[in-house]
């Protein structure tokens, strides 16, 4: 075979040759003219290893339900539940570890399987919250906005009505670590060897496709297109680790540290890189395995089939009802890990916990390019959209603007992200 | 993302529920059924709005207390919850007047939005309680704690630590005054050392339905802003002094540096007796409920708010004078828990948990 | 190579024949009823096909042709009746059924997932995978490049969503998921009312290629002439009854004409109707 079209014109074909989703590589565009912007206006305090690394921890919860939604929104659904899903669910776990284990049980606090057991019940509640709902919608035939709305009064008025305004607080040592802070990270080491199975796994990818679509005699990507995209992929990874290991442990936790393990402190004090957190890799583990289940799997074409054309998906032969029903059974996964992350995190479970969060979950999955009429959208964009929405806030609360004024500027930028868009997409059709 | 839309969806529900709650004592049946055990037939319908239950208090103190005063003198409780929204609290009170309330508790989930409501009730006959949150209306009785002394005790408590240095403020919903009261009383406390350049507040904002996971995000933003030079929290509640805690334990400074809140919430308490916060204002919520009850069953008899007992005249913020009770809350710091413990408002379990054996006084 | 790599079946290219000889057909469907709310769009139907046969099915709009089709096709469940292929009775409940039976569907409105690209539309419901379960997105690339190849040499989008095709190449698109499946049964659904002139000859090319490789066709269209070029018999329906099957060579337009709006058969025609047919 020849190399079809070689004449590219605009170089949106060009990049559309070498197959780069030209959306995500704006939106990157965007969060550096975010992040340059608020550096610049807070005197260079924003693109710092601590704020970035703050960055990546704030982001994550809204990250991780934030990939889920993009499969409910495709596929022509959405979930209003999801904050309030997070808030059960983290209630429920904290009052696991927190009284049931301890004192129904009269085990005592801190047991070493009290985490484990807690996320494993959390994911478990999750699951069946999502699939509840999922049932009504798909097989109930009952609108999902309904249902979740309906969802949403339920579980958060079932932790009002049990609660009673109580916080549960402190949460099991253990499960607190994946919530993050220094202690909760994976350290310098363990950083750079995600880092390097990361760049491992880019340069498979590459030459595993390069491969396929040799062994098929497709027109493959150009030499110099594979090269930048290894070169590029490899080199966003290495900073990113290079800058999560430049946050050292505050010097206060570095000395307890040193203390509980009996070592002298020496006199210049010490650099302990904090690495990446664990909430982060717990975002980056979901988005993988979601990108991997969105376009590598059955499940995942069939989503996007569904929301495409709901009738051809049906004709042919798609169990459309049992695939919608399990992307509500997903997103209830996804909010359950989300609460683990919050509740450990915040160290308590508090009755207002994910209040308002269906809205920012929402805003960073369409942000990140999910169109609401159905069957488009990706996992790294609603990601990426977390992030930009994360770093808006942020920049913001740096910069001493008060929450009404985060408000109406995330508002704004929430419409003109998606007009802007549909702006691009007209032209582009 | 506001979260007054979520409470807007909350409040079509809620309005149905509350209707639905209306059917025990109608106003066509003979009031205080449930009363006639201990008090006259006729006693008095006492309707009370709440605005929400999130935080650790409403249900749980608040509402035995006052019921419990209101079933003493002979009166009936009716009640409902608007679930964080004005527009709920609206329709809320005027279906407490339908239930056949002859005197209204109002906690307000904003003070100026619920005043049409106020006026409307007061214009039929039907005196108001302000309970706990200003309504700032010159005809209703004011029943608080003194939230800007409140405030003082907070401010007093940290200030007497931290004479000096880098502070950071976190304050409550914007749309409650009580934001404004605690952080007037506070102002009395630091404001001349603001002015001298002892303290520098290197960051105060109001948290969005006073949010703990909120606060902990804007604590840490604080944090990085400043390095970490930051000597002094005042949260205004126990709930974001929790989130502020949080943020701090991550930078290794928990116990370090001194943050002050208010509520006595149970894990708050806990929290003074393991260091990592220095106060807690307690406003003993049983005592507000209680002059309250007594103040409704006085109102029903005679509806002039000034000749109620106890009362004393209070300048808001509006320019009103209002007939005020106004109870003085305890500060509760790591000298004096005993206090919360004899009250039985916490156990010795929650409060001196992960307390190390003979480090507090009142813990084991 | 042949289209569809389908087994020969025992007599090739035969375009019979006279209904109630002794050869089995390919599929029966008897007394086929359905009804919507109080409406019976198919009233008693009963309709058969040979092995390498066009049957032509016409009637004019609401007759219940598509309808009946699309109980074939397992869209639709009818509330009674029986299906018969190859004299065996089976149940059709969904499309898996009927796609288990061999039996494919172009529809009118080619029902195909304009988000998705031309493989992922042709695999739909049946994508191919590797052995660890992911999609063989190579594999169905690769097979798409060669069934559209044959059927449309210019198609050459593979990675582009098909929304944007031209209504040509998506006709292609369903074509080729319906053929590829070794479909034994083809259900065509007004396959040329898109078209222009060119494509439209093409889409004749392969109806004639298809039946020569033994597959029995069921060709639904508004256009009489198109059925009288394609198709063995010719089935009219009018307000979801049958009102007869004949033959083509012994008809002329005009009785299939009088057939679809009047309801009569060719015996039963009148001078006075036909006047008023051309009328």
């Amino acid at each position: 075979m020849t190399q079809a079209g070689a004449p590219t014109i605009g170089l949106r074909d060009r990049f559309r040759s070498i197959e780069i989703d030209t959306r995500l590589l704006g939106m990157f565009g965007v969060l550096a003219v975010i992040w340059i912007g608020f550096h610049i206006m807070s005197n260079g305090n924003f693109i710092t290893p601590r704020n970035l690394w703050n960055l990546s921890v704030q982001s994550a919860s809204i990250g991780i339900m934030a990939t889920g939604m993009v499969l409910i929104i495709v596929s022509r659904n959405i979930d209003l539940s999801v904050g309030a899903q997070l808030g059960f669910v983290g209630y429920t776990m904290a009052m696991l570890q927190t009284v049931w284990i301890p004192i129904s049980l009269g085990m005592g606090l801190d047991q070493p399987f009290t985490w484990i057991l807690t996320v494993v019940f959390g994911l478990a509640v999750g699951a069946l919250i999502g699939l509840i709902q999922g049932f009504v919608v798909a097989y109930g035939g009952v609108p999902s906005f309904i249902v979740t709305l309906g969802g949403l009064l339920v579980w958060r008025g079932l932790i009002f009505q049990y609660a009673q305004g109580q916080t549960l607080a402190p949460l099991d040592s253990t499960f607190r670590l994946l919530g993050g802070g220094p202690a909760g990270s994976i350290g310098e080491v363990g950083s750079w060897a995600i880092g390097l199975v990361a760049i491992a796994g880019i340069i498979y990818t590459l030459f595993a496709n390069r491969r396929r679509r040799r062994r098929y005699g497709f027109v493959f990507r150009p030499k110099w297109a594979e090269l930048a995209l290894g070169v590029i992929g490899t080199l966003a990874v290495l900073a990113a680790v290079w800058v999560v290991n430049s946050y050292g442990w505050p010097e206060q936790l570095a000395h307890d540290l040193y203390d509980r393990l009996g070592l002298p402190w020496p006199p210049g004090g010490v650099f302990l890189p904090v690495g990446i957190a664990y909430p982060v890799i717990i975002m980056l583990a979901v988005g993988l395995l979601m990108t991997y289940l969105t376009t590598r799997r059955r499940f995942g074409r069939n989503v996007f089939a569904i929301g495409g054309n709901p009738d051809a998906a049906v004709l042919s032969g798609i169990n459309v009802r049992r695939t919608i029903m399990l992307t509500f059974g997903l997103m209830g996964v996804l909010a359950a890990i989300s609460a683990v992350v919050q509740t450990a995190r915040l160290n308590a479970a508090v009755t207002g916990l994910g209040v308002s969060n269906e809205l920012d979950v929402i805003s960073a999955a369409v942000i990140g390019g999910t169109s609401l009429s159905g069957g488009i959208g990706t996992i790294p964009g609603a990601i990426l959209g977390a992030v930009v929405m994360q770093s808006l806030r942020s920049g913001m609360v740096i910069l001493k603007f008060d929450s009404p004024v985060q408000d109406i500027v995330v508002g704004i930028v929430l419409v003109t992200a998606v007009g802007f868009d549909a702006l691009l997409r007209r032209r582009s059709t | 993302m506001s979260v007054r839309r979520v409470a807007v969806l909350f409040a079509t529900v809620m309005v149905v529920g509350a209707a639905c709650n209306a059917a025990a004592p109608t106003p066509t049946a003979t009031p205080a059924p449930v009363a006639t055990a201990t008090a006259a037939p006729a006693g008095c319908v006492v309707g009370v709005s709440w605005n929400n239950y999130q935080e650790e208090r409403w249900a749980k103190w608040d509402e035995p207390a006052l019921k419990a005063a209101i079933e003493a003198g002979g009166g009936t409780y009716i009640s409902n919850d608007a679930a964080s929204s004005e527009e709920t609290q609206a329709s809320n009170i005027e279906n407490l007047q339908t239930q056949g309330a002859q005197v209204l508790v109002v906690l307000a989930q904003n003070t100026s939005a619920v005043l049409p409501s106020v006026d409307a009730a007061i214009d039929a006959g039907i005196p108001v309680i302000a309970y706990d949150r200003l309504i700032e209306s010159p005809r209703v009785l004011y029943t608080s704690f003194n939230n800007v002394e409140v405030g003082r005790m907070i401010a007093r408590e940290i200030f007497a630590l931290v004479p000096s240095g880098n502070y950071v403020i976190i304050k409550g919903n914007g749309a409650d005054a009580n934001s404004d009261f605690l952080r007037g009383g506070m102002e009395e406390i630091i404001g001349a050392a603001v002015t001298a350049g002892d303290i520098n507040i290197v960051g105060e904002t109001y948290t969005d339905n006073w949010t703990p996971s909120l606060a902990q995000t804007e604590m840490e933003n604080f944090l990085t802003a400043a390095n970490n030079d930051v000597q002094a929290v005042l949260s205004e509640n126990d709930g974001m002094a929790g989130g502020v805690v949080a943020a701090l334990e991550a930078q290794g400074l928990a116990g370090d540096v001194p943050v002050g809140g208010q509520d006595g919430d149970l894990a708050a308490l806990n929290r003074v007796a393991l260091g990592t916060q220095v106060v807690s204002v307690w406003k003993d919520a049983r005592l507000l409920g209680d002059a309250t009850g007594k103040a409704a069953i006085a109102l029903c008899s005679d509806p002039d708010p000034s000749h109620v007992a106890g009362t004393a005249t209070f300048h808001t913020p509006g320019d009103n004078d209002v007939a005020g009770i106004l109870l003085d809350p305890l500060p509760v710091t790591k000298d004096n828990l005993s206090a919360v413990l004899d009250a039985g408002w916490i156990t010795e379990e929650v409060l001196c948990q992960g307390v190390a054996a003979g480090t507090v006084t009142g813990c084991p | 190579m042949t289209l569809a790599s389908q087994p020969a079946p025992e007599t090739p290219a035969a375009p019979s024949t006279t209904p109630g000889d002794n050869r089995v057909p390919l599929v029966e469907m008897r007394d086929i009823r359905v009804s919507f709310g109080g409406v019976h769009a198919v009233d008693g139907v009963s309709i058969d096909l040979y092995p390498g046969e066009v049957m032509g099915l016409v009637g004019g709009n609401g007759a219940g042709k598509s309808t009946l089709m699309r109980v074939l096709s397992g869209a639709h469940v009818a509330d009674s009746g029986q299906i018969l292929i190859d004299g065996q009775a089976v149940t059709i409940h969904n499309p898996r059924d009927a796609k288990a039976q061999a039996i494919e569907t172009i529809y009118q409105t080619l029902a195909l997932a304009d988000n998705l690209d031309a493989p992922a539309n042709i695999f739909l419901g049946r994508e191919k995978c590797t052995k660890t379960g992911a999609l063989d997105d190579g594999a169905m690339e690769s097979e798409t490049r060669q069934i559209l190849g044959r059927l449309n040499p210019r198609f050459k989008n593979f990675k582009t969503a098909v929304k944007s095709l031209s209504g040509g190449q998506r006709q292609s698109v369903a074509i080729g998921r319906a053929i590829y499946f070794n479909a034994r049964i083809l259900i065509m659904d007004e396959p040329t009312a898109a078209l222009g002139p060119a494509e439209t000859a093409q889409v004749r090319e392969l109806i004639t290629q298809l039946q020569s490789e033994g597959i029995g066709i069921f060709l639904i269209s508004h256009d009489i002439h198109d059925v009288f070029d394609l198709a063995d018999r010719i089935s009219v329906m009018l307000h979801g009854k049958m009102v007869g099957t004949v033959n083509k060579q012994d008809v002329t337009t005009d009785e299939v004409l009088a057939m679809i709006i009047m309801g009569k058969l060719p015996g039963e025609i009148t001078r006075k109707d036909l006047a008023e047919l051309h009328h």
